[in-house]
């Protein structure tokens, strides 16, 4: 779950770390009156989830307080790559002496917390990779169970060239974000930029906060408000551990497995007349109801011409998934082509759930040869 | 011979009254597996298929010499139930349950590193020894004995992977799912090395898909150090950067982790590469003979 600026902004001010001042608005009206309380020139801020704001016309400066509404008016109207904001976020315009980069992943392979370091602010870390990787400085911190002492941090961060009260400010900001990224279950934490300002204060500017999903039942708050932005089938799909990604091809797809759905889609793609509708992946947890909700999510997909269905029944009851897939195409007297897989624990149940229904059934192991029959059944060539 | 399991194997099951605890556990029972115990705090003194149940690892191996345990444990409850298996001495833990949060699973690999005890998950379908040993959820029937080690990061890839090599009549030294997830507990690497040293593996295939560094970093791997003939597939050659494809782990993030520099890398070790998932087989067919 990746938070908007304002909320990890929030939840780093709790933590103690000095952010610019100022507040989210939703409409014109509150965006003039928290410029007016702030009474000195003022950024706007769109509140979207996707990169590249600033470039899209996302971030607006106003030095004159009377035109705050105006431009706050813009910005809430304008989409950033096809998304609406969720409101503005109007802040202080701070004097930028110079602007630095801190932020917290984790590494993949060894599975522990890493800690980034850039004396280049403001701009996304991996251009800076490419073009100055001299000023990237990373820490691996090598037992996750514990916490990292200050004088680890004050190392760090005189590395890139800090000195005095801005070396121990910034290495106590450093401690702080690494305590939101452990208590708040980060996958990325990150202040961009973290400015020193003309006045000789430092400040976080930009925040980045993405929570861990498997971990929100320890954040009640956040999990509500991520529950509260999805519709109940979704709800019912996530409680089950299934995933659903909207792809625009005309292929549905709905597979066991996350590995399984992507070599299957990867397989789709070889024929250029097909593409998936979608990506699904049912998770472990199948039941004939899942299945029914599966089934309805894919038939939703605007440009479907076919179903795929590819399962494996080791931890999954796949029989009792067919009878979803079945009662779906009897109530709706469906008779869009479904090609379907099945195999493993009670594969012939399974088979002839389905096949009463009218589903071609693939009985061989190997997806290439069901993904040959559904291009033969829509009169479709491989490239 | 195989590698981490085989008929001797003696496993104790945690979440063994659970609904799939059970479920697999009777499945596992059936096909040979040697379960000797099983834990659910607060069931202590029941029994399931005939299985004690104790309330603690620690009564448990009291009771039984045990070298493997097998967990189906909720999400919120995985970091305990891991350590407290790590603390009571035993060496191979395998975590099934999915969704489990990655700050806990992070903890859980520095503490199995710690006390040298591996840890297989978590999100993994577990391991399988054809004939001889299933610890986990894979489907028996999908599998045959031989001499090819699979290990996979997708379950259900490893299925069908193993399906299809039996289909033309190559069976498995053994079958290890890595997991899903962003982290993983035991790194592809550890496994390849564990398949390197085996006798009876003479060919190992690698079922890796996008996301993370696993497959680059076990391409050095296979460079400096394998032995053995290494066929290996990538899945999500289709997959656009920034959506997560289901798995924890598939997302294609910062340029990071795209099927292009797997394949590119893997390549520049000898590795043969499957293009396509039905390539697997005859690439596999020509090393062995």
């Amino acid at each position: 779950m990746r938070l908007h600026e304002y909320e990890a902004k929030e939840i780093f001010s709790k933590y103690g770390i000095p952010t610019a001042q100022g507040g989210l608005a939703k409409t014109p009206e509150e965006a003039q009156e928290i410029a007016k309380n702030l009474a000195k020139p003022v950024v706007v801020k769109s509140q979207v989830l996707v990169g590249g704001r600033g470039k899209a016309g996302g971030i607006r400066m106003v030095e004159n307080l009377n035109e705050v509404g105006a431009i706050a008016e813009e910005v809430l109207k304008a989409e950033i790559k096809g998304y609406k904001p969720e409101g503005v976020l109007v802040s202080e315009k701070v004097n930028i002496k110079k602007e630095i980069y801190l932020g917290i992943t984790i590494d993949r392979t060894s599975g522990i917390p890493i800690i980034v370091i850039c004396s280049e602010g403001g701009v996304e870390i991996e251009k800076v990779a490419e073009h100055s990787p001299e000023k990237i400085f990373k820490f691996e911190v090598v037992d996750p169970q514990r916490d990292i002492y200050a004088y680890q941090l004050i190392s760090m961060v005189k590395k890139i060239g800090l000195t005095g009260k801005t070396l121990t400010e910034t290495s106590n900001i450093m401690a702080k974000l690494y305590k939101v990224f452990r208590e708040y279950d980060g996958l990325i934490a990150e202040i961009n930029p973290l400015v020193l300002t003309e006045e000789g204060k430092v400040l976080c500017v930009d925040a980045v906060l993405e929570i861990d999903d498997s971990a929100l039942f320890r954040h009640p708050e956040l999990n509500k408000r991520k529950l509260d932005a999805m519709s109940e089938r979704d709800k019912r799909l996530m409680k089950k551990g299934a995933t659903f990604v909207k792809l625009n091809g005309n292929i549905g797809l709905i597979c066991s497995g996350a590995g399984l759905a992507m070599a299957t889609m990867d397989m789709i793609s070889d024929y250029p007349a097909l593409s998936p509708a979608n990506f699904l992946e049912t998770g472990g947890g199948i039941t004939s109801d899942l299945m029914v909700d599966c089934m309805e999510l894919v038939l939703e997909q605007p440009k479907l011409e076919a179903i795929f269905i590819n399962l494996y029944g080791g931890i999954n009851p796949i029989h009792e998934g067919a009878k979803g897939v079945a009662k779906v195409i009897r109530e709706r007297k469906l008779n869009i082509p479904i090609v379907a897989k099945a195999l493993g624990n009670r594969q012939e149940e399974t088979w002839k759930t389905l096949e009463e229904v009218g589903v071609h059934i693939i009985k061989e192991s190997e997806t290439q040869k069901a993904v040959e029959f559904l291009a033969k059944l829509l009169g479709v060539k491989a490239k | 011979m195989s590698i981490l399991i085989d008929k001797n194997t003696k496993v104790l099951v945690q979440g063994i009254t659970g609904n799939i605890g059970t479920t697999q556990t009777r499945y596992m029972l059936k096909e040979g597996t040697n379960i000797v115990a099983g834990v659910t705090p607060g069931k202590g003194g029941l029994k399931v298929e005939d299985v004690p149940v104790f309330d603690t690892v620690g009564e448990a191996v009291n009771n039984f010499p045990i070298d493997v345990s097998l967990l189906f444990v909720p999400a919120r409850v995985a970091k305990d139930s891991v350590l407290e298996a790590i603390d009571a001495g035993i060496k191979t833990v395998v975590l099934i349950t999915e969704h489990t949060p990655v700050h806990d699973v992070m903890e859980m690999k520095a503490y199995a590193l710690q006390k040298n005890a591996i840890l297989i998950g978590p999100t993994t379908p577990g391991i399988i020894t054809p004939d001889e040993c299933k610890i986990g959820i894979l489907p028996t029937n999908m599998f045959c004995p031989g001499p090819v080690g699979i290990v996979s990061r997708s379950g259900t890839l490893a299925y069908e992977v193993a399906a299809n090599l039996c289909a033309i009549g190559i069976g498995q030294s053994s079958v290890v799912g890595m997991g899903a997830d962003r982290v993983a507990g035991t790194n592809l690497v550890d496994i390849l090395k564990l398949f390197n040293q085996d006798k009876d593996t003479k060919v190992v295939v690698i079922v890796g898909e996008v996301g993370g560094t696993q497959e680059e970093d076990a391409a050095e791997f296979i460079r400096e150090e394998m032995s053995k003939p290494v066929v290996a597939y990538i899945a999500g050659t289709s997959v656009p950067p920034g959506k997560r494809m289901g798995h924890a782990g598939a997302i294609i993030e910062g340029g990071k982790g795209s099927a292009k520099s797997k394949i590119e890398s893997l390549l520049a070790a000898d590795v043969k590469i499957a293009g396509r998932l039905y390539e697997i087989p005859s690439l596999v067919k020509e090393l062995i003979s």
